[in-house]
């Protein structure tokens, strides 16, 4: 069992996952574009996007209402909020109590809700439908996900993440019971459908039939999608932490400045792992029907129920 | 002043306002309403006082207060222990800010209501908060019954008291229907306790129930059960509520939904853990499963339900359907755990916890989004959604509010509802790890369900704010809304206050809920094992051991998420100052209207589909086409979607029941000494059989 986090460290973790995520992004992208044989945009493109963004103007719908202007201020707030509560170079519960997966689940909710409440106040169609449409797909993304989190929970007696971290140790897939794989299975299903993917949104278009969270950002500009887009980023980079936390092996723990490099090198290795996968699983697939998708998701939820039940049979 | 002689002055308050609010209607209508909400408002503070007095007093107190004697032969009288202080609290919590609320809402609402009509809405909320508040500390089944019957029967009058048409007085009348169906079959309950006990007071009650045999304690368990939960609104039994609730005026929608569903939760819970819990060993197996069971798909369908509903009220109103249903999960959870043998009393505390937090936090963000609902309500006379939008710029202090119990109810953090879904959460994980096989699938099951529950809440209410505040104002009633009057602010702001307290700093809170964990479980209270880390913390542990307990601390997350909230505020305002400015939203090249903006059908359409089995949605579509089809002129589009308990149980029943009731017609004469006989009949027959069953 790793020791305790401090909350310096808690923060410093919080900053590097911020600073991290448009990479992770990037590297997606890099990839995509290798697979589909094009020389594609560097890695650090998303960087570029987002200092060009909070260099620009704004333009505002005009019937929008005053809250418009502060919906990204506290969605990028309640991303990165969520990302203090999972360990990235350190695994162990911090030394003051923050939150657990489940205020994790939380913020990303609370900052989805505000993001579609945002996405109606222009008063456009494509808003409304983007919102519905995000507002139809959570609900039932966010059960799964939750029932994974159970179901390591369950075997670890608790939800805080740096402690089921902990718990998971250092046993890899030898050690893994029949529960683990299911929960996995159901995790990289979910994967996809929680950082806007696909086959369940395609965050490389704009066209109305198909974009479920570029929907909601349409009328935002300037520093305002700015935040909108660094959230996305911090959202996908979080999910995939989370994953990673709850089903991959935490590194070799030593102290000091070394225990930190290597930690937060075992941490890119898995956060890389993970997203070639879903850059394979992007270049692999077409985008699901919306109506297919609670048909994908019920997969999901039946490794996902079949995982928890094992546990506790 | 002290706490003892607090019960006499809430009494006063509130006997004072019923009356004053009929005697002074002689005088001005206005008048009247004034003083009967400000002895409305007295007596809730009142109220206040003496359950804090016995929440916050030395452990185990209880106050009693004998009552006048009026039958000789039953012995009156009521007491207040914890649970009792607890859901006063709760009442009391809520009733000032609808006496607050009240006489602004009803001027604006109704302006041309006479006196009268302003009399009894006086007198009615009066007797309504006395009820609901000696219902709960009552301490025979006399008084208990009376103040039940009383809660009842004020409510139908200021059901029935905004009179604009027929429609208020059907909900009216399925509502006495299913109340007194409720209030039959407790009193069935009662008097087969009293029949054995002799005496009417509790404590006889109690030792009469101490040498039931299992059978007979199971089934007045399930009757008080079925009685109680007419009245929660719990799924089957909920279809009086989504048209009773909207159909009063909305500080007395507030209090239906967010105090009276509470009262039936505080008789389940007297029922289950203190009159008929056998003298020791847990609660008969069944009881538990069973509330949960319930809980977990009232929690379901009642959010399904919301998301179909365009009307702003009746959509809160299949809320409270959920939310009770939440409550009854945590109360089913903890009558599984306790005195469970090897698992620990601790869990059980924890799962009671969950579910009397999630009662005042429940009547905080319901109260308070009924009442954001009366402003729209009172400002614009339209209750339809697809009828509203643009409100935020017209009406920003309501709007903002209405937001704060749309997250709250979500149960998302930072508020009040996360804190008491977290711990519901936590209960179900602890007990889903001790009880192996089909039962923790059980509970499982009931996790994921509640999952879902919160993912719908969200949904709908994004929908509810959205449609009715955001875009742009869809009719000229929603175009031309001014903000509401001060003190229905004031009302809200005090609700939103409370939403917020216990949703930061929950653990300042905990000590309220030792008194009645105490009195129900008599094992760990509630903070010595939630807050047991010191207040800034919960923790709970979900293994035996102990070991590896989770804790979070909402206090933090807070000061966390407030200060990202000011650094991305710098971040938002950009590198280098630049152009700001406002421009109409693209709409393809077409002249941006209202008719843009995404409606509530619309935004519910992709979860309609989704969940189409639970729905049977009905669509009408007729086109007006001019000579050819590619023509048209027209299309009238019509949607429904049936409730399925009201299609499958109620439509079937009540065929029945006008199928008996016309062959009785065929039968009456309409001659009274035919009816005079048929009661003598009656009678005589009551009396055989009573003389042969002895």
């Amino acid at each position: 069992m790793t020791g305790e986090r401090p909350l310096a460290l808690v923060l410093l973790e919080m900053t590097l996952l911020v600073l991290a995520g448009p990479l992770v992004t990037g590297a997606i992208q890099k990839m995509k574009a290798r697979l589909q044989c094009r020389q594609g945009a560097g890695v650090l493109q998303p960087y570029r996007d987002l200092t060009k963004l909070f260099r620009k103007g704004t333009v505002q719908a005009d019937t929008a209402s005053g809250l418009f202007r502060s919906i990204p201020v506290l969605v990028v707030a309640a991303t990165v909020a969520a990302g203090a509560f999972v360990p990235v170079v350190r695994a162990g519960p911090p030394a003051f109590p923050l939150g657990d997966a489940l205020m994790l689940l939380g913020l990303l909710a609370l900052a989805r809700f505000l993001t579609a409440v945002g996405a109606l106040d222009a008063g456009g169609a494509f808003g409304g439908m983007g919102a519905s449409r995000e507002m139809t797909i959570a609900p039932l993304v966010e059960p799964v996900l939750m029932m994974v989190v159970f179901s390591t929970a369950i075997a670890a007696g608790t939800t805080e993440l740096g402690a089921l971290a902990a718990h998971r140790g250092t046993s890899w897939l030898l050690a893994w019971s029949a529960a683990d794989f299911l929960g996995f299975a159901a995790m990289l299903l979910l994967l996809p459908a929680e950082t806007g993917r696909i086959p369940v949104d395609n965050p490389d278009t704009h066209l109305e039939l198909t974009m479920l969270h570029e929907g909601m950002l349409l009328e935002h500009s300037g520093p305002g999608l700015g935040c909108m887009v660094l959230a996305s980023h911090t959202r996908q980079i979080v999910i995939v932490a989370v994953a990673s936390a709850l089903f991959f092996p935490v590194g070799p723990a030593g102290a000091g400045v070394v225990g930190v490099l290597v930690g937060a090198g075992a941490f890119a290795g898995k956060i890389l792992a993970l997203a070639i996968y879903l850059a394979l699983v992007e270049s692999s697939y077409a985008k699901l029907r919306l109506f297919r998708v609670p048909q994908y998701l019920g997969v999901g939820f039946v490794c996902a129920l079949t995982a928890l039940a094992l546990r506790i049979l | 002043m002290d706490v003892d002689s607090g019960l006499g002055l809430m009494a006063a308050c509130y006997g004072a306002g019923a009356l004053s609010s009929l005697l002074l209607a002689r005088l001005s209508g206005r008048l009247a309403l004034g003083v009967g909400h400000l002895a409305a408002f007295a007596g809730a503070v009142a109220g206040l006082g003496i359950a804090l007095g016995v929440l916050l007093g030395a452990p185990g107190r209880t106050l009693t207060q004998p009552l006048p004697i009026l039958f000789p032969f039953a012995r009156l009288s009521l007491s207040v222990d914890g649970l009792s202080a607890y859901f006063l609290f709760v009442i009391s919590l809520v009733a000032v800010a609808a006496a607050l609320y009240g006489p602004a809402y009803l001027r604006a609402h109704s302006p041309d209501a006479g006196p009268a009509r302003q009399a009894a809405q006086g007198f009615a909320l009066n007797v309504f908060l006395g009820s609901m508040a000696f219902v709960c500390c009552a301490d025979d089944a006399l008084t208990f019954l009376f103040c039940w019957e009383g809660m009842t029967l004020a409510s139908y009058v200021l059901v029935v008291s905004d009179d604009r048409d027929g429609e208020n007085a059907r909900a009216g009348l399925l509502y006495m229907v299913m109340a007194h169906g409720g209030t039959a079959l407790l009193l069935v309950a009662f008097l087969i306790l009293t029949e054995r006990s002799g005496a009417f007071d509790f404590m006889a009650l109690r030792a009469a129930a101490r040498d039931l045999d299992p059978a007979t304690r199971t089934t007045l368990f399930f009757l008080a059960f079925s009685g109680f939960a007419a009245k929660a609104g719990v799924v089957p039994l909920h279809v009086w509520l989504p048209r009773a609730h909207p159909a009063a005026p909305s500080h007395v929608s507030a209090l239906m939904s967010g105090v009276m569903l509470k009262v039936a939760i505080y008789g389940i819970l007297r029922f289950a853990f203190d009159l008929l819990a056998p003298v020791a060993g847990p609660l008969p197996f069944s009881w538990g499963w069973i509330v949960l069971f319930v809980g977990t798909i009232s929690a379901v369908l009642g959010v399904l339900y919301a998301l179909q509903q365009h009307d702003l009220k009746r959509l809160l109103a299949f809320h409270s359907v959920e939310n009770i249903g939440i409550i009854l999960i945590g109360v089913g959870l903890a009558m599984i755990l306790w005195r469970q043998e090897g698992v620990g009393g601790a869990l059980a505390t924890v799962a009671l916890t969950a579910a009397l937090l999630h009662t005042v936090n429940h009547a905080a963000f319901k109260g308070l989004l009924f009442l954001g609902a009366g402003s729209v309500l009172c400002r614009t006379h339209v209750r339809n959604m697809e009828e509203l939008g643009g409100l935020a710029r017209r009406m920003p202090w309501t709007a903002g509010l209405f937001l704060l119990g749309a997250i709250a109810i979500s149960a998302l953090p930072p508020l009040n509802g996360f804190v008491s879904e977290w711990l519901t959460f936590q209960a179900l994980l602890g007990s889903a790890s001790r009880f192996h096989g089909p039962a923790g699938l059980v509970i499982v099951f009931a996790a994921a369900m509640l999952a879902l529950t919160g993912g719908l809440a969200a949904a709908c209410f994004v929908k509810a704010f959205g449609v009715t505040f955001l875009g742009r104002p869809r009719t000229s009633h929603a175009e031309h809304a001014t903000e509401a009057p001060p003190s229905m602010i004031a009302a809200m702001v005090w609700l939103g206050a409370v939403c917020v307290a216990l949703g930061v700093a929950p653990g300042y809170a905990m000590p309220l809920l030792d008194a009645p964990t105490a009195t129900l479980l008599h094992g760990p209270v509630a903070s010595a094992v939630v807050t047991a880390r010191g207040p800034l913390v919960l923790s709970t542990a979900l293994m035996p051991s102990g070991a590896d307990a989770t804790a979070i601390s909402m206090t933090m997350v807070a000061a966390l998420l407030l200060s990202l909230t000011a650094i991305a505020w710098i971040l938002r305002r950009g590198l280098q100052p630049a152009l700001h400015r406002a421009a109409p939203t693209w709409t393809c090249g077409m002249k941006p209207t209202s008719r843009f903006d995404y409606t509530a059908t619309a935004f519910a359409k992709p979860l309609r589909l989704v969940f189409e089995a639970l729905y049977h949605p009905r669509r009408e579509v007729t086109r007006e086409t001019a000579g050819t089809p590619y023509v048209l002129r027209r299309i009238h589009y019509a949607g429904e979607v049936v409730d399925l308990a009201e299609t499958q149980v109620y439509h079937r029943v009540e065929r029945e029941i006008s199928a008996l009731s016309q062959a009785i017609r065929a039968r009456s004469t309409g001659r009274i000494y035919g009816y005079i006989g048929f009661v003598l009949g009656a009678l005589f027959v009551a009396l055989l059989l009573s003389e042969l069953g002895r």
